[in-house]
């Protein structure tokens, strides 16, 4: 299969409840994203990847969080387990990238 | 509130390439069956289902028929009467939030009102009890159905292959966690477990294998009563392996930066409340050769980094060790079993492990384990092997297009090959390995190549569902549908089984037992 070239963008904007999170919130719109742990920990199903100034500002990872980021496909410097992120006001107007050929 | 951007970039599976100028009519109804219930089939029943109907809504496969689609069955056969596969029956019982994905796959059978304003109408049930290959044949499932999903996973594993497996006290590591798990078809491995463990605060074990499917079983091993009474592990299990295992060694030919295992797994291993967790530096150096260097650089290496981090850590810490405790599992490299040795009480039953020290050769990624001509016999009352399972063909099933090798259907992107209509995910796809998560690009991989391919199917009308409850009715088979499974899971949650409050469920491990609560 080629990868790449053809591929479509799809760009959801959604308005997101202050302290849910990520994954809550793609679900609660219909959007694709896998949550196989429902929230816990165990899987990288919810990987998402964020930009660098919101990444920056992000509370610190538990190792747990690594640990699961290792097994998730395409991990960037700026990749985040859906599940551990809730959102906040700063957050306004920031984009996330649901990983390309990720979950 | 927040107004946030979430993009992704479509997969493969709506490029209009694959589509275009067709003029073969698309069935109004496409019937489907899917062999096996684990994660592989739920996710591919999940993915065709929800790509079929996303598509039709929009309007993304305009210019071909596929709007003459109108539904889609999906029938999901099950040899025992309750689904979900590995995820009961392999997932260890101490990591429920690992199963927490059932949850995600029940709602596959039970679809909320919402869905049903789809253009496309699906309809996933579930087909419990019934064995394809003997109460039902692929063939037969072939004249009943459009398509064919073989999603069974692997049944068998791979030997060793050494003098003395055959000695009592040798098992699979399959073979362990199935029981442990509950699985009706191991129970009677109990009797054999119970007899070489029948004293387990003086018993030894050897796990050979480094995956995390050794490292469960070491876990299991060495957590015993007190660490697991609280989790859906069967009765029997808790009876057999009573405080836990003295000692349990985990031992594989490779290096520590080779090792299958996961880093999740191995830091549960140092965290265990009475069990010391051993790794010897000197096998951690013996390993770091120039080419284990250049594994530990090359691109996607932060998994590996992370574990080398990890195994150093507690090996500094276990070199240190002041307290002693009473149990311990001891994880150790460069080691290649190379015959199980008897008894000298019992010429019949197992009591060393002999390995051969190795050290590694070759290129980076490719490095192999070769004999040093040093030995060490390890004293083992049980060995469990847990090298990697293996895929085999359902009786009656064409063996042509099967690598026996590899323990998978020959396959590109999971269209089997030289048979028509008829596709493969998960393990027996790819061959065992990965992570539950694992199967869902896999199975998005398959149901693009079912959905390139429904073009093809023939327009001949075909019975599928009911079809094939008209031959379980004339085979007089009693199937489990998905309103059966609750009533057995519900008997399975009911307090009056349980050990403890939090316990999750007791398993029935019987299938008579499951098919008592219909």
């Amino acid at each position: 299969m080629q990868a790449g070239a053809n591929r479509q963008i799809s760009n959801h904007t959604v308005d997101a409840e202050v302290g849910k999170n990520l994954l809550d919130i793609a679900h609660d719109n219909n959007l694709e994203l896998e949550g196989a742990c429902g929230g816990e920990l165990a899987c990288a199903t919810c990987h998402l990847v964020f930009e660098q100034d919101i990444y920056d500002s992000l509370p610190e990872k538990e190792p747990e969080e690594d640990d699961m980021l290792d097994l998730a496909m395409e991990l960037t410097d700026t990749s985040r387990l859906g599940c551990q992120i809730c959102v906040t006001k700063d957050m306004d107007g920031m984009t996330v990238r649901i990983p390309d050929d990720g979950y | 509130m927040s107004r946030i951007n979430l993009i992704r970039r479509q997969s493969n599976l709506t490029k209009k390439s694959y589509y275009h100028s067709t003029s073969i009519s698309l069935k109004p109804k496409i019937s489907v069956a899917i062999v096996g219930s684990g994660p592989s089939a739920c996710y591919t029943a999940k993915y065709l289902s929800s790509t079929l109907k996303q598509q039709s809504k929009k309007g993304l496969l305009t210019g071909t028929n596929i709007d003459d689609l109108e539904r889609v069955d999906i029938d999901i056969m099950e040899k025992l009467p309750i689904p979900f596969g590995l995820v009961r029956m392999g997932v260890a019982p101490d990591h429920p939030e690992v199963k927490n994905v059932e949850n995600d796959f029940a709602q596959l059978f039970a679809p909320s009102d919402s869905e049903k304003e789809e253009n496309i109408e699906s309809s996933i049930e579930f087909f419990g009890n019934v064995g394809v290959g003997t109460d039902v044949s692929v063939e037969e499932l072939r004249s009943l159905y459009d398509v064919v999903v073989l999603a069974y996973g692997c049944e068998s594993d791979r030997k060793l292959g050494i003098p003395g497996e055959d000695l009592e006290g040798v098992y699979s590591a399959r073979e362990f966690v199935s029981w442990y798990n509950g699985h009706p078809d191991y129970v009677h491995m109990g009797e054999k477990f119970q007899k070489v463990l029948h004293d387990p605060r003086n018993s030894s074990v050897v796990v050979v294998g480094q995956g995390n499917v050794a490292l469960d079983c070491a876990r299991i091993l060495a957590k015993g009563r007190d660490g697991l009474n609280d989790t859906d592990i069967a009765k029997h299990a808790l009876e057999v392996i009573g405080d836990g295992v003295k000692t349990t060694t985990v031992l594989g030919r490779r290096g520590h930066v080779q090792g299958a295992f996961t880093i999740k797994e191995l830091r549960e291993l140092t965290k265990l409340g009475d069990t010391d967790f051993i790794v010897e530096m000197s096998e951690l150096e013996a390993g770091n050769t120039e080419a284990t260097q250049a594994e530990l650089d090359g691109k996607g290496a932060r998994p590996k980094i992370r574990i080398d981090k990890l195994l150093r850590d507690a090996a500094e810490k276990s070199g240190s060790a002041s307290s002693k405790k009473e149990k311990q599992v001891k994880l150790r490299f460069l080691l290649n079993p190379t015959e199980f040795l008897a008894k000298n009480s019992d010429h019949t039953r197992l009591g060393q492990v002999r390995c051969e020290r190795t050290k590694l050769e070759g290129e980076p990624g490719h490095q192999r384990a070769v004999g040093t001509g040093g030995f060490e016999d390890i004293t083992a009352d049980m060995a469990l092997v847990s090298i990697g399972y293996k895929g085999v063909p359902l009786p009656g099933m064409d063996e042509s297009n099967f690598d026996f090798k590899r323990g998978v259907v020959k396959n590109t992107h999971g269209k089997v090959h030289g048979v028509e209509n008829t596709f493969v995910s998960g393990w027996l796809k790819r061959g065992p390995s990965g992570i539950i998560g694992t199967n869902i690009v896999d199975a998005k991989d398959t149901v693009s190549s079912i959905i390139k391919d429904l073009q093809n199917v023939p327009e001949d009308e075909i019975e599928g569902r009911y079809g094939l409850q008209t031959l379980l009715a004339k085979k007089k088979v009693q199937y489990v549908d998905w309103d059966g499974f609750l009533k057995i899971d519900k008997e399975e949650k009911s307090k009056t089984r349980l050990r403890t409050d939090s316990q999750p469920r007791e398993k029935f491990t019987n299938i008579d037992d499951m098919l008592k609560c219909l």
